[in-house]
Order: C-alpha cells, then sequence, then structure tokens
C-alpha cells in the first residue's frame, strides 16, 4: 500500500512540467554555471582565486554548487504546498485517511527526484568542468577519482536539500510562505546571520555550514573566520557534515509527518 | 450491492464563536437519493467533511456502516466523495489526475478509461485540466469519486454551474447510482435542483435539522392560498382550528392541515369572505423557506 501511495506520487511529479523544470535547471547550474566558471577560469574571479591547475581551484568552482542548493529545496517545498494550493489536499486525504503516510510518500518520491536532480547537476557539472578545463588546456589540480566523490557528495546533498524542503513546505502549507523561508533562509538568511557576532560561530553546525563541509567548500567559513576575533572557523569533518545535514532531513520529516495529523483541512 | 448506511449521532463542530453544526442526529439510508438542503452558510459542507473525517467534530459520531470513515480499510471503495468546485491541479491532464488516485487507491489503470468514458471525458482527457469549462470539471470531480466503485457517494453541490442539459444528466446518473443500491447524499441549496431527484430530504438551517424524512411525505400535507380582503381574522380563526397559517402577502394567507373544501366552509361558517382558493403543488421551495424562516424568527 505505501508503495502505491509512493508510485502515485511519482506519477503525480511527472504529471506536470515541473520535472522539466528541474532538469533544465540541473543541467543549466551543473552544466552551464561549471562550464562557465571553468572557461572564465577561478584566476579571474574578482577577487582572483587560486586556478584550476591547483586542489583549492577545483574545490571552489564545484563547492559553488552549493549556491543553487535552494532550488531543489524550493521544488521540494511543492509537494505539499502545491496540494494545500490546489486544495487536492482534501482528494489525498480521502484517499489515505492516515495522513503521516502521505507525507512519508511525498518525502520518499522527492528523495528519488533529489537524487535524479543531484545526479543530473553532478554529471553535467563534471562535464563542464573538464570541457571548460580542456578548452583552456588547463590540466586539473584534482584527480579524477577525487572530483567524482566531490560530485557525489554534491549530488547527495541536493537530494538532503529536497527532502528540507517537503518537509519545510508539509509544516508550513502556505506555497509563498515555504519557498520565501527556504529560498530566503538558504540563499540570505543563513549569509546574513554570520553578519552576528556569537551567532556566526554557530556557521559549521548550520544546513549551510553542513553542506559546505560534505562539499569541501571552505570559502564562507574562511570569510566567515576573518571577522572572529577568537580566529579560525573550522568546517567538520565531511562525514559529520554528511550526517548533519541526514539529521536536519530527519528531524524536519519526522516533525512533518506527525504535524498534519491533527489539524482539520480546510 | 450491499446497504451502507450514514449514521449520525449529536454531530457537533464549533469553530471559536461560531456553532456550525449543531447536534445533528440523522440516517441516510442506501439505494436512495437523499438531498442536503439548507440555506449558504447552514453547515451542509462542514457535515459532509465530518462524515468524511477531513474536519473533526467537536461533539458527536458519524459512522459509514458501522464504522468511522477513517477506520475504514479502503476509504475511497466504500465511499467517493466529490466536493465544488472540484479540486484538480490545471497542469494535469484528467487521465494523469485519475491516474495518480487509481494509483493512490490501488485501483487497476482500466478504471481511468472506462470512467473517461462514462463521464463522457474522453475526448478530453488529455488536455490540461486548467483549460476545463465548470461542467468538465465537476464530472471530473465525480470520476475521482467514482475510482473505487463505491457504495457510499457524497456530493456536495454538485450541480453548481451546471446548464440545463448537464443537470439532467447529472440527475439521471444519480438515480441509476441509487438504483443499483447505492447510499447518494447530495447537497444543495437550490430546491428546484433536489426536489426532481431526491427520495428523502435532510433541511439544515443554521447547524440544526429543521426537517428530515421522506420528501414526498414532507411537501404534503398540501398548502392552499387564500385570497382574502380579511387576513387577519381568517388567520386568527383558522389558527384557532389548530390549522398552520402563514401570511402570503397582505391579503393572501397560506395555510396547512386542510384542503380547500375544509377551508371554504370554516371561513363561510364565520362569515369570513374568500376571494380565491387555489391548492399549490406540493413545493418544497416553500417548504424549505417556511421552515428556515419559522427558525429565523
Ligand atoms: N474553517 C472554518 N472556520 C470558521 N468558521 C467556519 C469554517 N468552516 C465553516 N465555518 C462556518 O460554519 C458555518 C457553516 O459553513 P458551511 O460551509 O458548512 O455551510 P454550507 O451549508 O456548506 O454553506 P454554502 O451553501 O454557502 O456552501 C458558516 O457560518 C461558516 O462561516
Ligand atoms: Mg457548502
Amino acid at each position: 500500500m505505501t508503495r502505491a501511495l509512493v508510485t502515485a506520487e511519482l506519477r503525480r511529479l511527472a504529471a506536470t512540467r515541473l520535472w522539466w523544470v528541474g532538469l533544465l535547471v540541473a543541467v543549466g547550474f551543473g552544466g552551464g554555471l561549471t562550464g562557465a566558471l571553468a572557461l572564465t577560469g577561478p584566476e579571474h574571479f574578482t577577487p582572483p582565486m587560486p586556478g584550476l591547475h591547483t586542489a583549492t581551484g577545483v574545490r571552489l568552482v564545484l563547492g559553488m554548487l552549493g549556491f543553487t542548493a535552494f532550488v531543489p529545496a524550493a521544488l521540494g517545498t511543492l509537494a505539499m504546498t502545491t496540494e494545500y494550493r490546489y486544495r487536492t489536499v482534501d482528494v489525498t486525504f480521502l484517499f489515505v485517511p492516515a495522513r503521516g503516510r502521505v507525507v512519508v510518500a511525498k518525502l520518499v518520491a522527492y528523495t528519488v527526484a533529489g537524487l535524479a536532480y543531484g545526479a543530473t547537476l553532478a554529471v553535467t557539472a563534471g562535464l563542464g568542468l573538464y570541457g571548460g578545463a580542456a578548452a583552456r588546456g588547463v590540466p586539473l589540480g584534482l584527480s579524477a577519482s577525487v572530483v567524482a566523490g566531490l560530485l557525489a557528495r554534491i549530488g547527495v546533498a541536493m537530494a538532503v536539500y529536497t527532502v528540507l524542503g517537503v518537509a519545510v513546505g508539509a509544516l508550513l502549507r502556505n506555497q509563498i510562505l515555504a519557498l520565501a523561508v527556504v529560498v530566503g533562509y538558504l540563499y540570505a538568511g543563513e549569509t546574513l546571520l554570520m553578519i552576528i557576532p556569537g551567532v556566526n560561530t554557530l556557521y559549521p553546525v548550520l544546513p549551510g555550514g553542513a553542506l559546505s563541509a560534505l562539499t569541501g567548500f571552505h570559502y564562507v567559513a574562511d570569510a566567515v573566520a576573518q571577522q572572529v576575533p577568537t580566529g579560525g572557523i573550522r568546517l567538520l569533518p565531511p562525514t559529520t557534515g554528511a550526517l548533519l545535514l541526514l539529521g536536519y532531513a530527519a528531524v524536519a520529516a519526522t516533525v512533518a509527518v506527525l504535524a498534519p495529523l491533527r489539524r482539520d483541512v480546510r | 450491492m450491499t446497504g451502507t448506511t450514514i449514521e449520525a449521532t449529536a454531530l457537533t463542530k464549533r469553530y471559536g464563536h461560531v456553532t456550525a453544526v449543531r447536534d445533528l442526529t440523522f440516517s441516510v439510508r442506501p439505494g436512495a437519493v437523499t438531498g442536503f438542503l439548507g440555506p449558504n452558510g447552514a453547515g451542509k459542507t462542514t457535515t459532509l467533511r465530518m462524515i468524511l473525517g477531513l474536519v473533526t467534530p467537536t461533539a458527536g459520531t458519524v459512522t459509514i456502516g458501522g464504522r468511522p470513515y477513517r477506520a475504514l480499510d479502503r476509504p475511497t471503495s466504500v465511499v467517493g466523495a466529490a466536493f465544488t468546485p472540484g479540486a484538480f491541479h490545471p497542469g494535469h491532464t484528467a487521465r494523469r489526475h485519475l491516474g495518480v488516485y487509481a494509483a493512490m487507491g490501488g485501483y487497476p489503470a482500466r478504471r481511468v478509461g472506462d470512467l473517461l468514458d462514462l463521464l463522457e471525458l474522453t475526448g478530453a482527457a488529455d488536455r490540461r485540466i486548467g483549460t476545463y469549462s465548470t461542467g468538465m470539471r465537476q464530472r471530473l470531480a465525480l470520476a475521482t469519486a467514482l475510482l473505487g466503485d463505491p457504495s457510499v457517494l457524497l456530493l456536495d453541490e454538485p450541480g453548481n454551474g451546471l446548464d440545463p442539459a448537464g443537470a439532467a444528466w447529472l440527475r439521471a446518473l444519480l438515480r441509476r447510482l441509487a438504483d443499483e443500491g447505492r447510499t447518494v447524499l447530495v447537497s444543495s441549496h437550490v430546491l428546484g435542483e433536489v426536489r426532481q431527484i431526491a427520495d428523502d430530504v435532510l433541511v439544515l438551517h443554521r447547524g440544526r435539522l429543521v426537517a428530515a424524512g421522506p420528501w414526498a411525505e414532507l411537501a404534503g400535507p398540501l398548502a392552499v392560498v387564500v385570497g382574502t380582503p380579511d387576513a387577519p381574522a381568517l388567520a386568527r380563526l383558522l389558527t384557532a382550528h389548530a390549522l398552520t397559517v402563514t401570511p402570503d402577502g397582505p391579503h393572501h394567507l397560506r395555510v396547512r392541515g386542510a384542503d380547500a373544501a375544509r377551508i371554504a366552509d370554516l371561513a363561510a361558517a364565520d362569515g369570513v369572505r374568500v376571494h380565491e382558493l387555489r391548492t399549490e403543488p406540493a413545493d418544497l421551495e416553500r417548504l424549505f423557506l417556511d421552515l428556515t424562516a419559522e427558525e429565523a424568527a
């Protein structure tokens, strides 16, 4: 029965043009952005950064992909909020009165979709990176296996962010609000928090910090570190970052599954 | 098809200070179309949502075949429900919409094609629902409700926005479903629509049940309209004889509880002038207005 629900949710996802949008965005941010950055070369960024012939340069270009995590998170919020927006949630809860199971099915379906998004992003980013570097004749400063590992981690992180989005949407119900919260927090909020003394030492354990730990992207941490008089903000080890991120998703998902049980559907 | 009865006992729903539904006790029988009537805001939708477990009653219980909706094993195979306006993602096609819910309910994919045929939507099945007319949406909502071939059908204002041909088509469908032994509960605030189809009626006013039963019984005794220049005197006289009298303009009374001959005799015996005497055809609209007016007074 639960499998039937997941199948239904995957069908629902495939029934609109949303998945096309997701695919295009993944290719655009993956191949497009990474390709453009690789073609430009970090040494031509403002301020200039180490080039692609260095390990730092490669990590920097790939780590930029972390900034696009708001996209799968935003797509995730649509899972439940679209149902509230068009009131199909009535019909859905009539088919499945155990409302938590609806949210579980969406979490599973969107994990699959998030992994597909992440895989598309990672594969096209790899192509963009090698293509861009090859076009400029720059040998990469990281081995192919390390690059593949980083890309895989970024791909997985996208799925985790999708799940976070699903959970936030299930809790807030309102589409615009959920989008604003998720995009606002990931895109601007977390960075703004870094300006507040004291709070910025928390960066490593916030979702963005955990993501950076997972993708090995030190840029933000280093920037924050310069403002902290006690010096040094250290990102968590990648595995710990991954676990923390999964923990955020698990907590958010659990609350999301339990939350709709009691409330009346209007 | 074995019959499934809906039983509500002392059903009450309060929203803060607003009591949407108050102490409602009724049952809806299988094999008949039951009209669920009441003016805007009477509590019809709230009651239907409580039957379906979408809204939790403040007090009381409601069961379908003896069990609350949320305790049914495969609820959509027992109860089908449609609200108006129907709830659809405008970007889905009808076929995909039904496909999603067929998968969700575990119903075979061929149900989708069958229902598209039954509801005459096959021609538009692959168009985005956003482009559908009101009547098409109503039919798609019905198709969704019928996916599980349920023995109970709950429809909230299904006639809204239908043209006369569409309304006649809907009546024929509901009649057929009831004749197959299903329990059909149809809410409406339009009496004309219901009187052509309902076997039984439940009349709701301000959250209370003001009438219930076979509509033929409710609508008769027939009303007699009496035209008289001495309306107040005749009203006093007839009321004294235990008849129900409602004024209908300055020179007319609507009388229930006696036929035209008895009313004419009573008036003649007392020397009250009568200028007009006419028996009204059974008029639920009138009854409905009377019932809800009394309650408001
Ligand atoms: N979620 C809610 N919060 C507060 N009040 C509500 C809510 N839902 C319904 N009500 C109130 O309960 C009463 C009954 O509403 P309901 O929608 O059940 O009436 P209805 O008979 O379906 O009316 P209509 O014919 O207009 O559809 C109304 O006064 C309405 O304002
Ligand atoms: Mg209503």
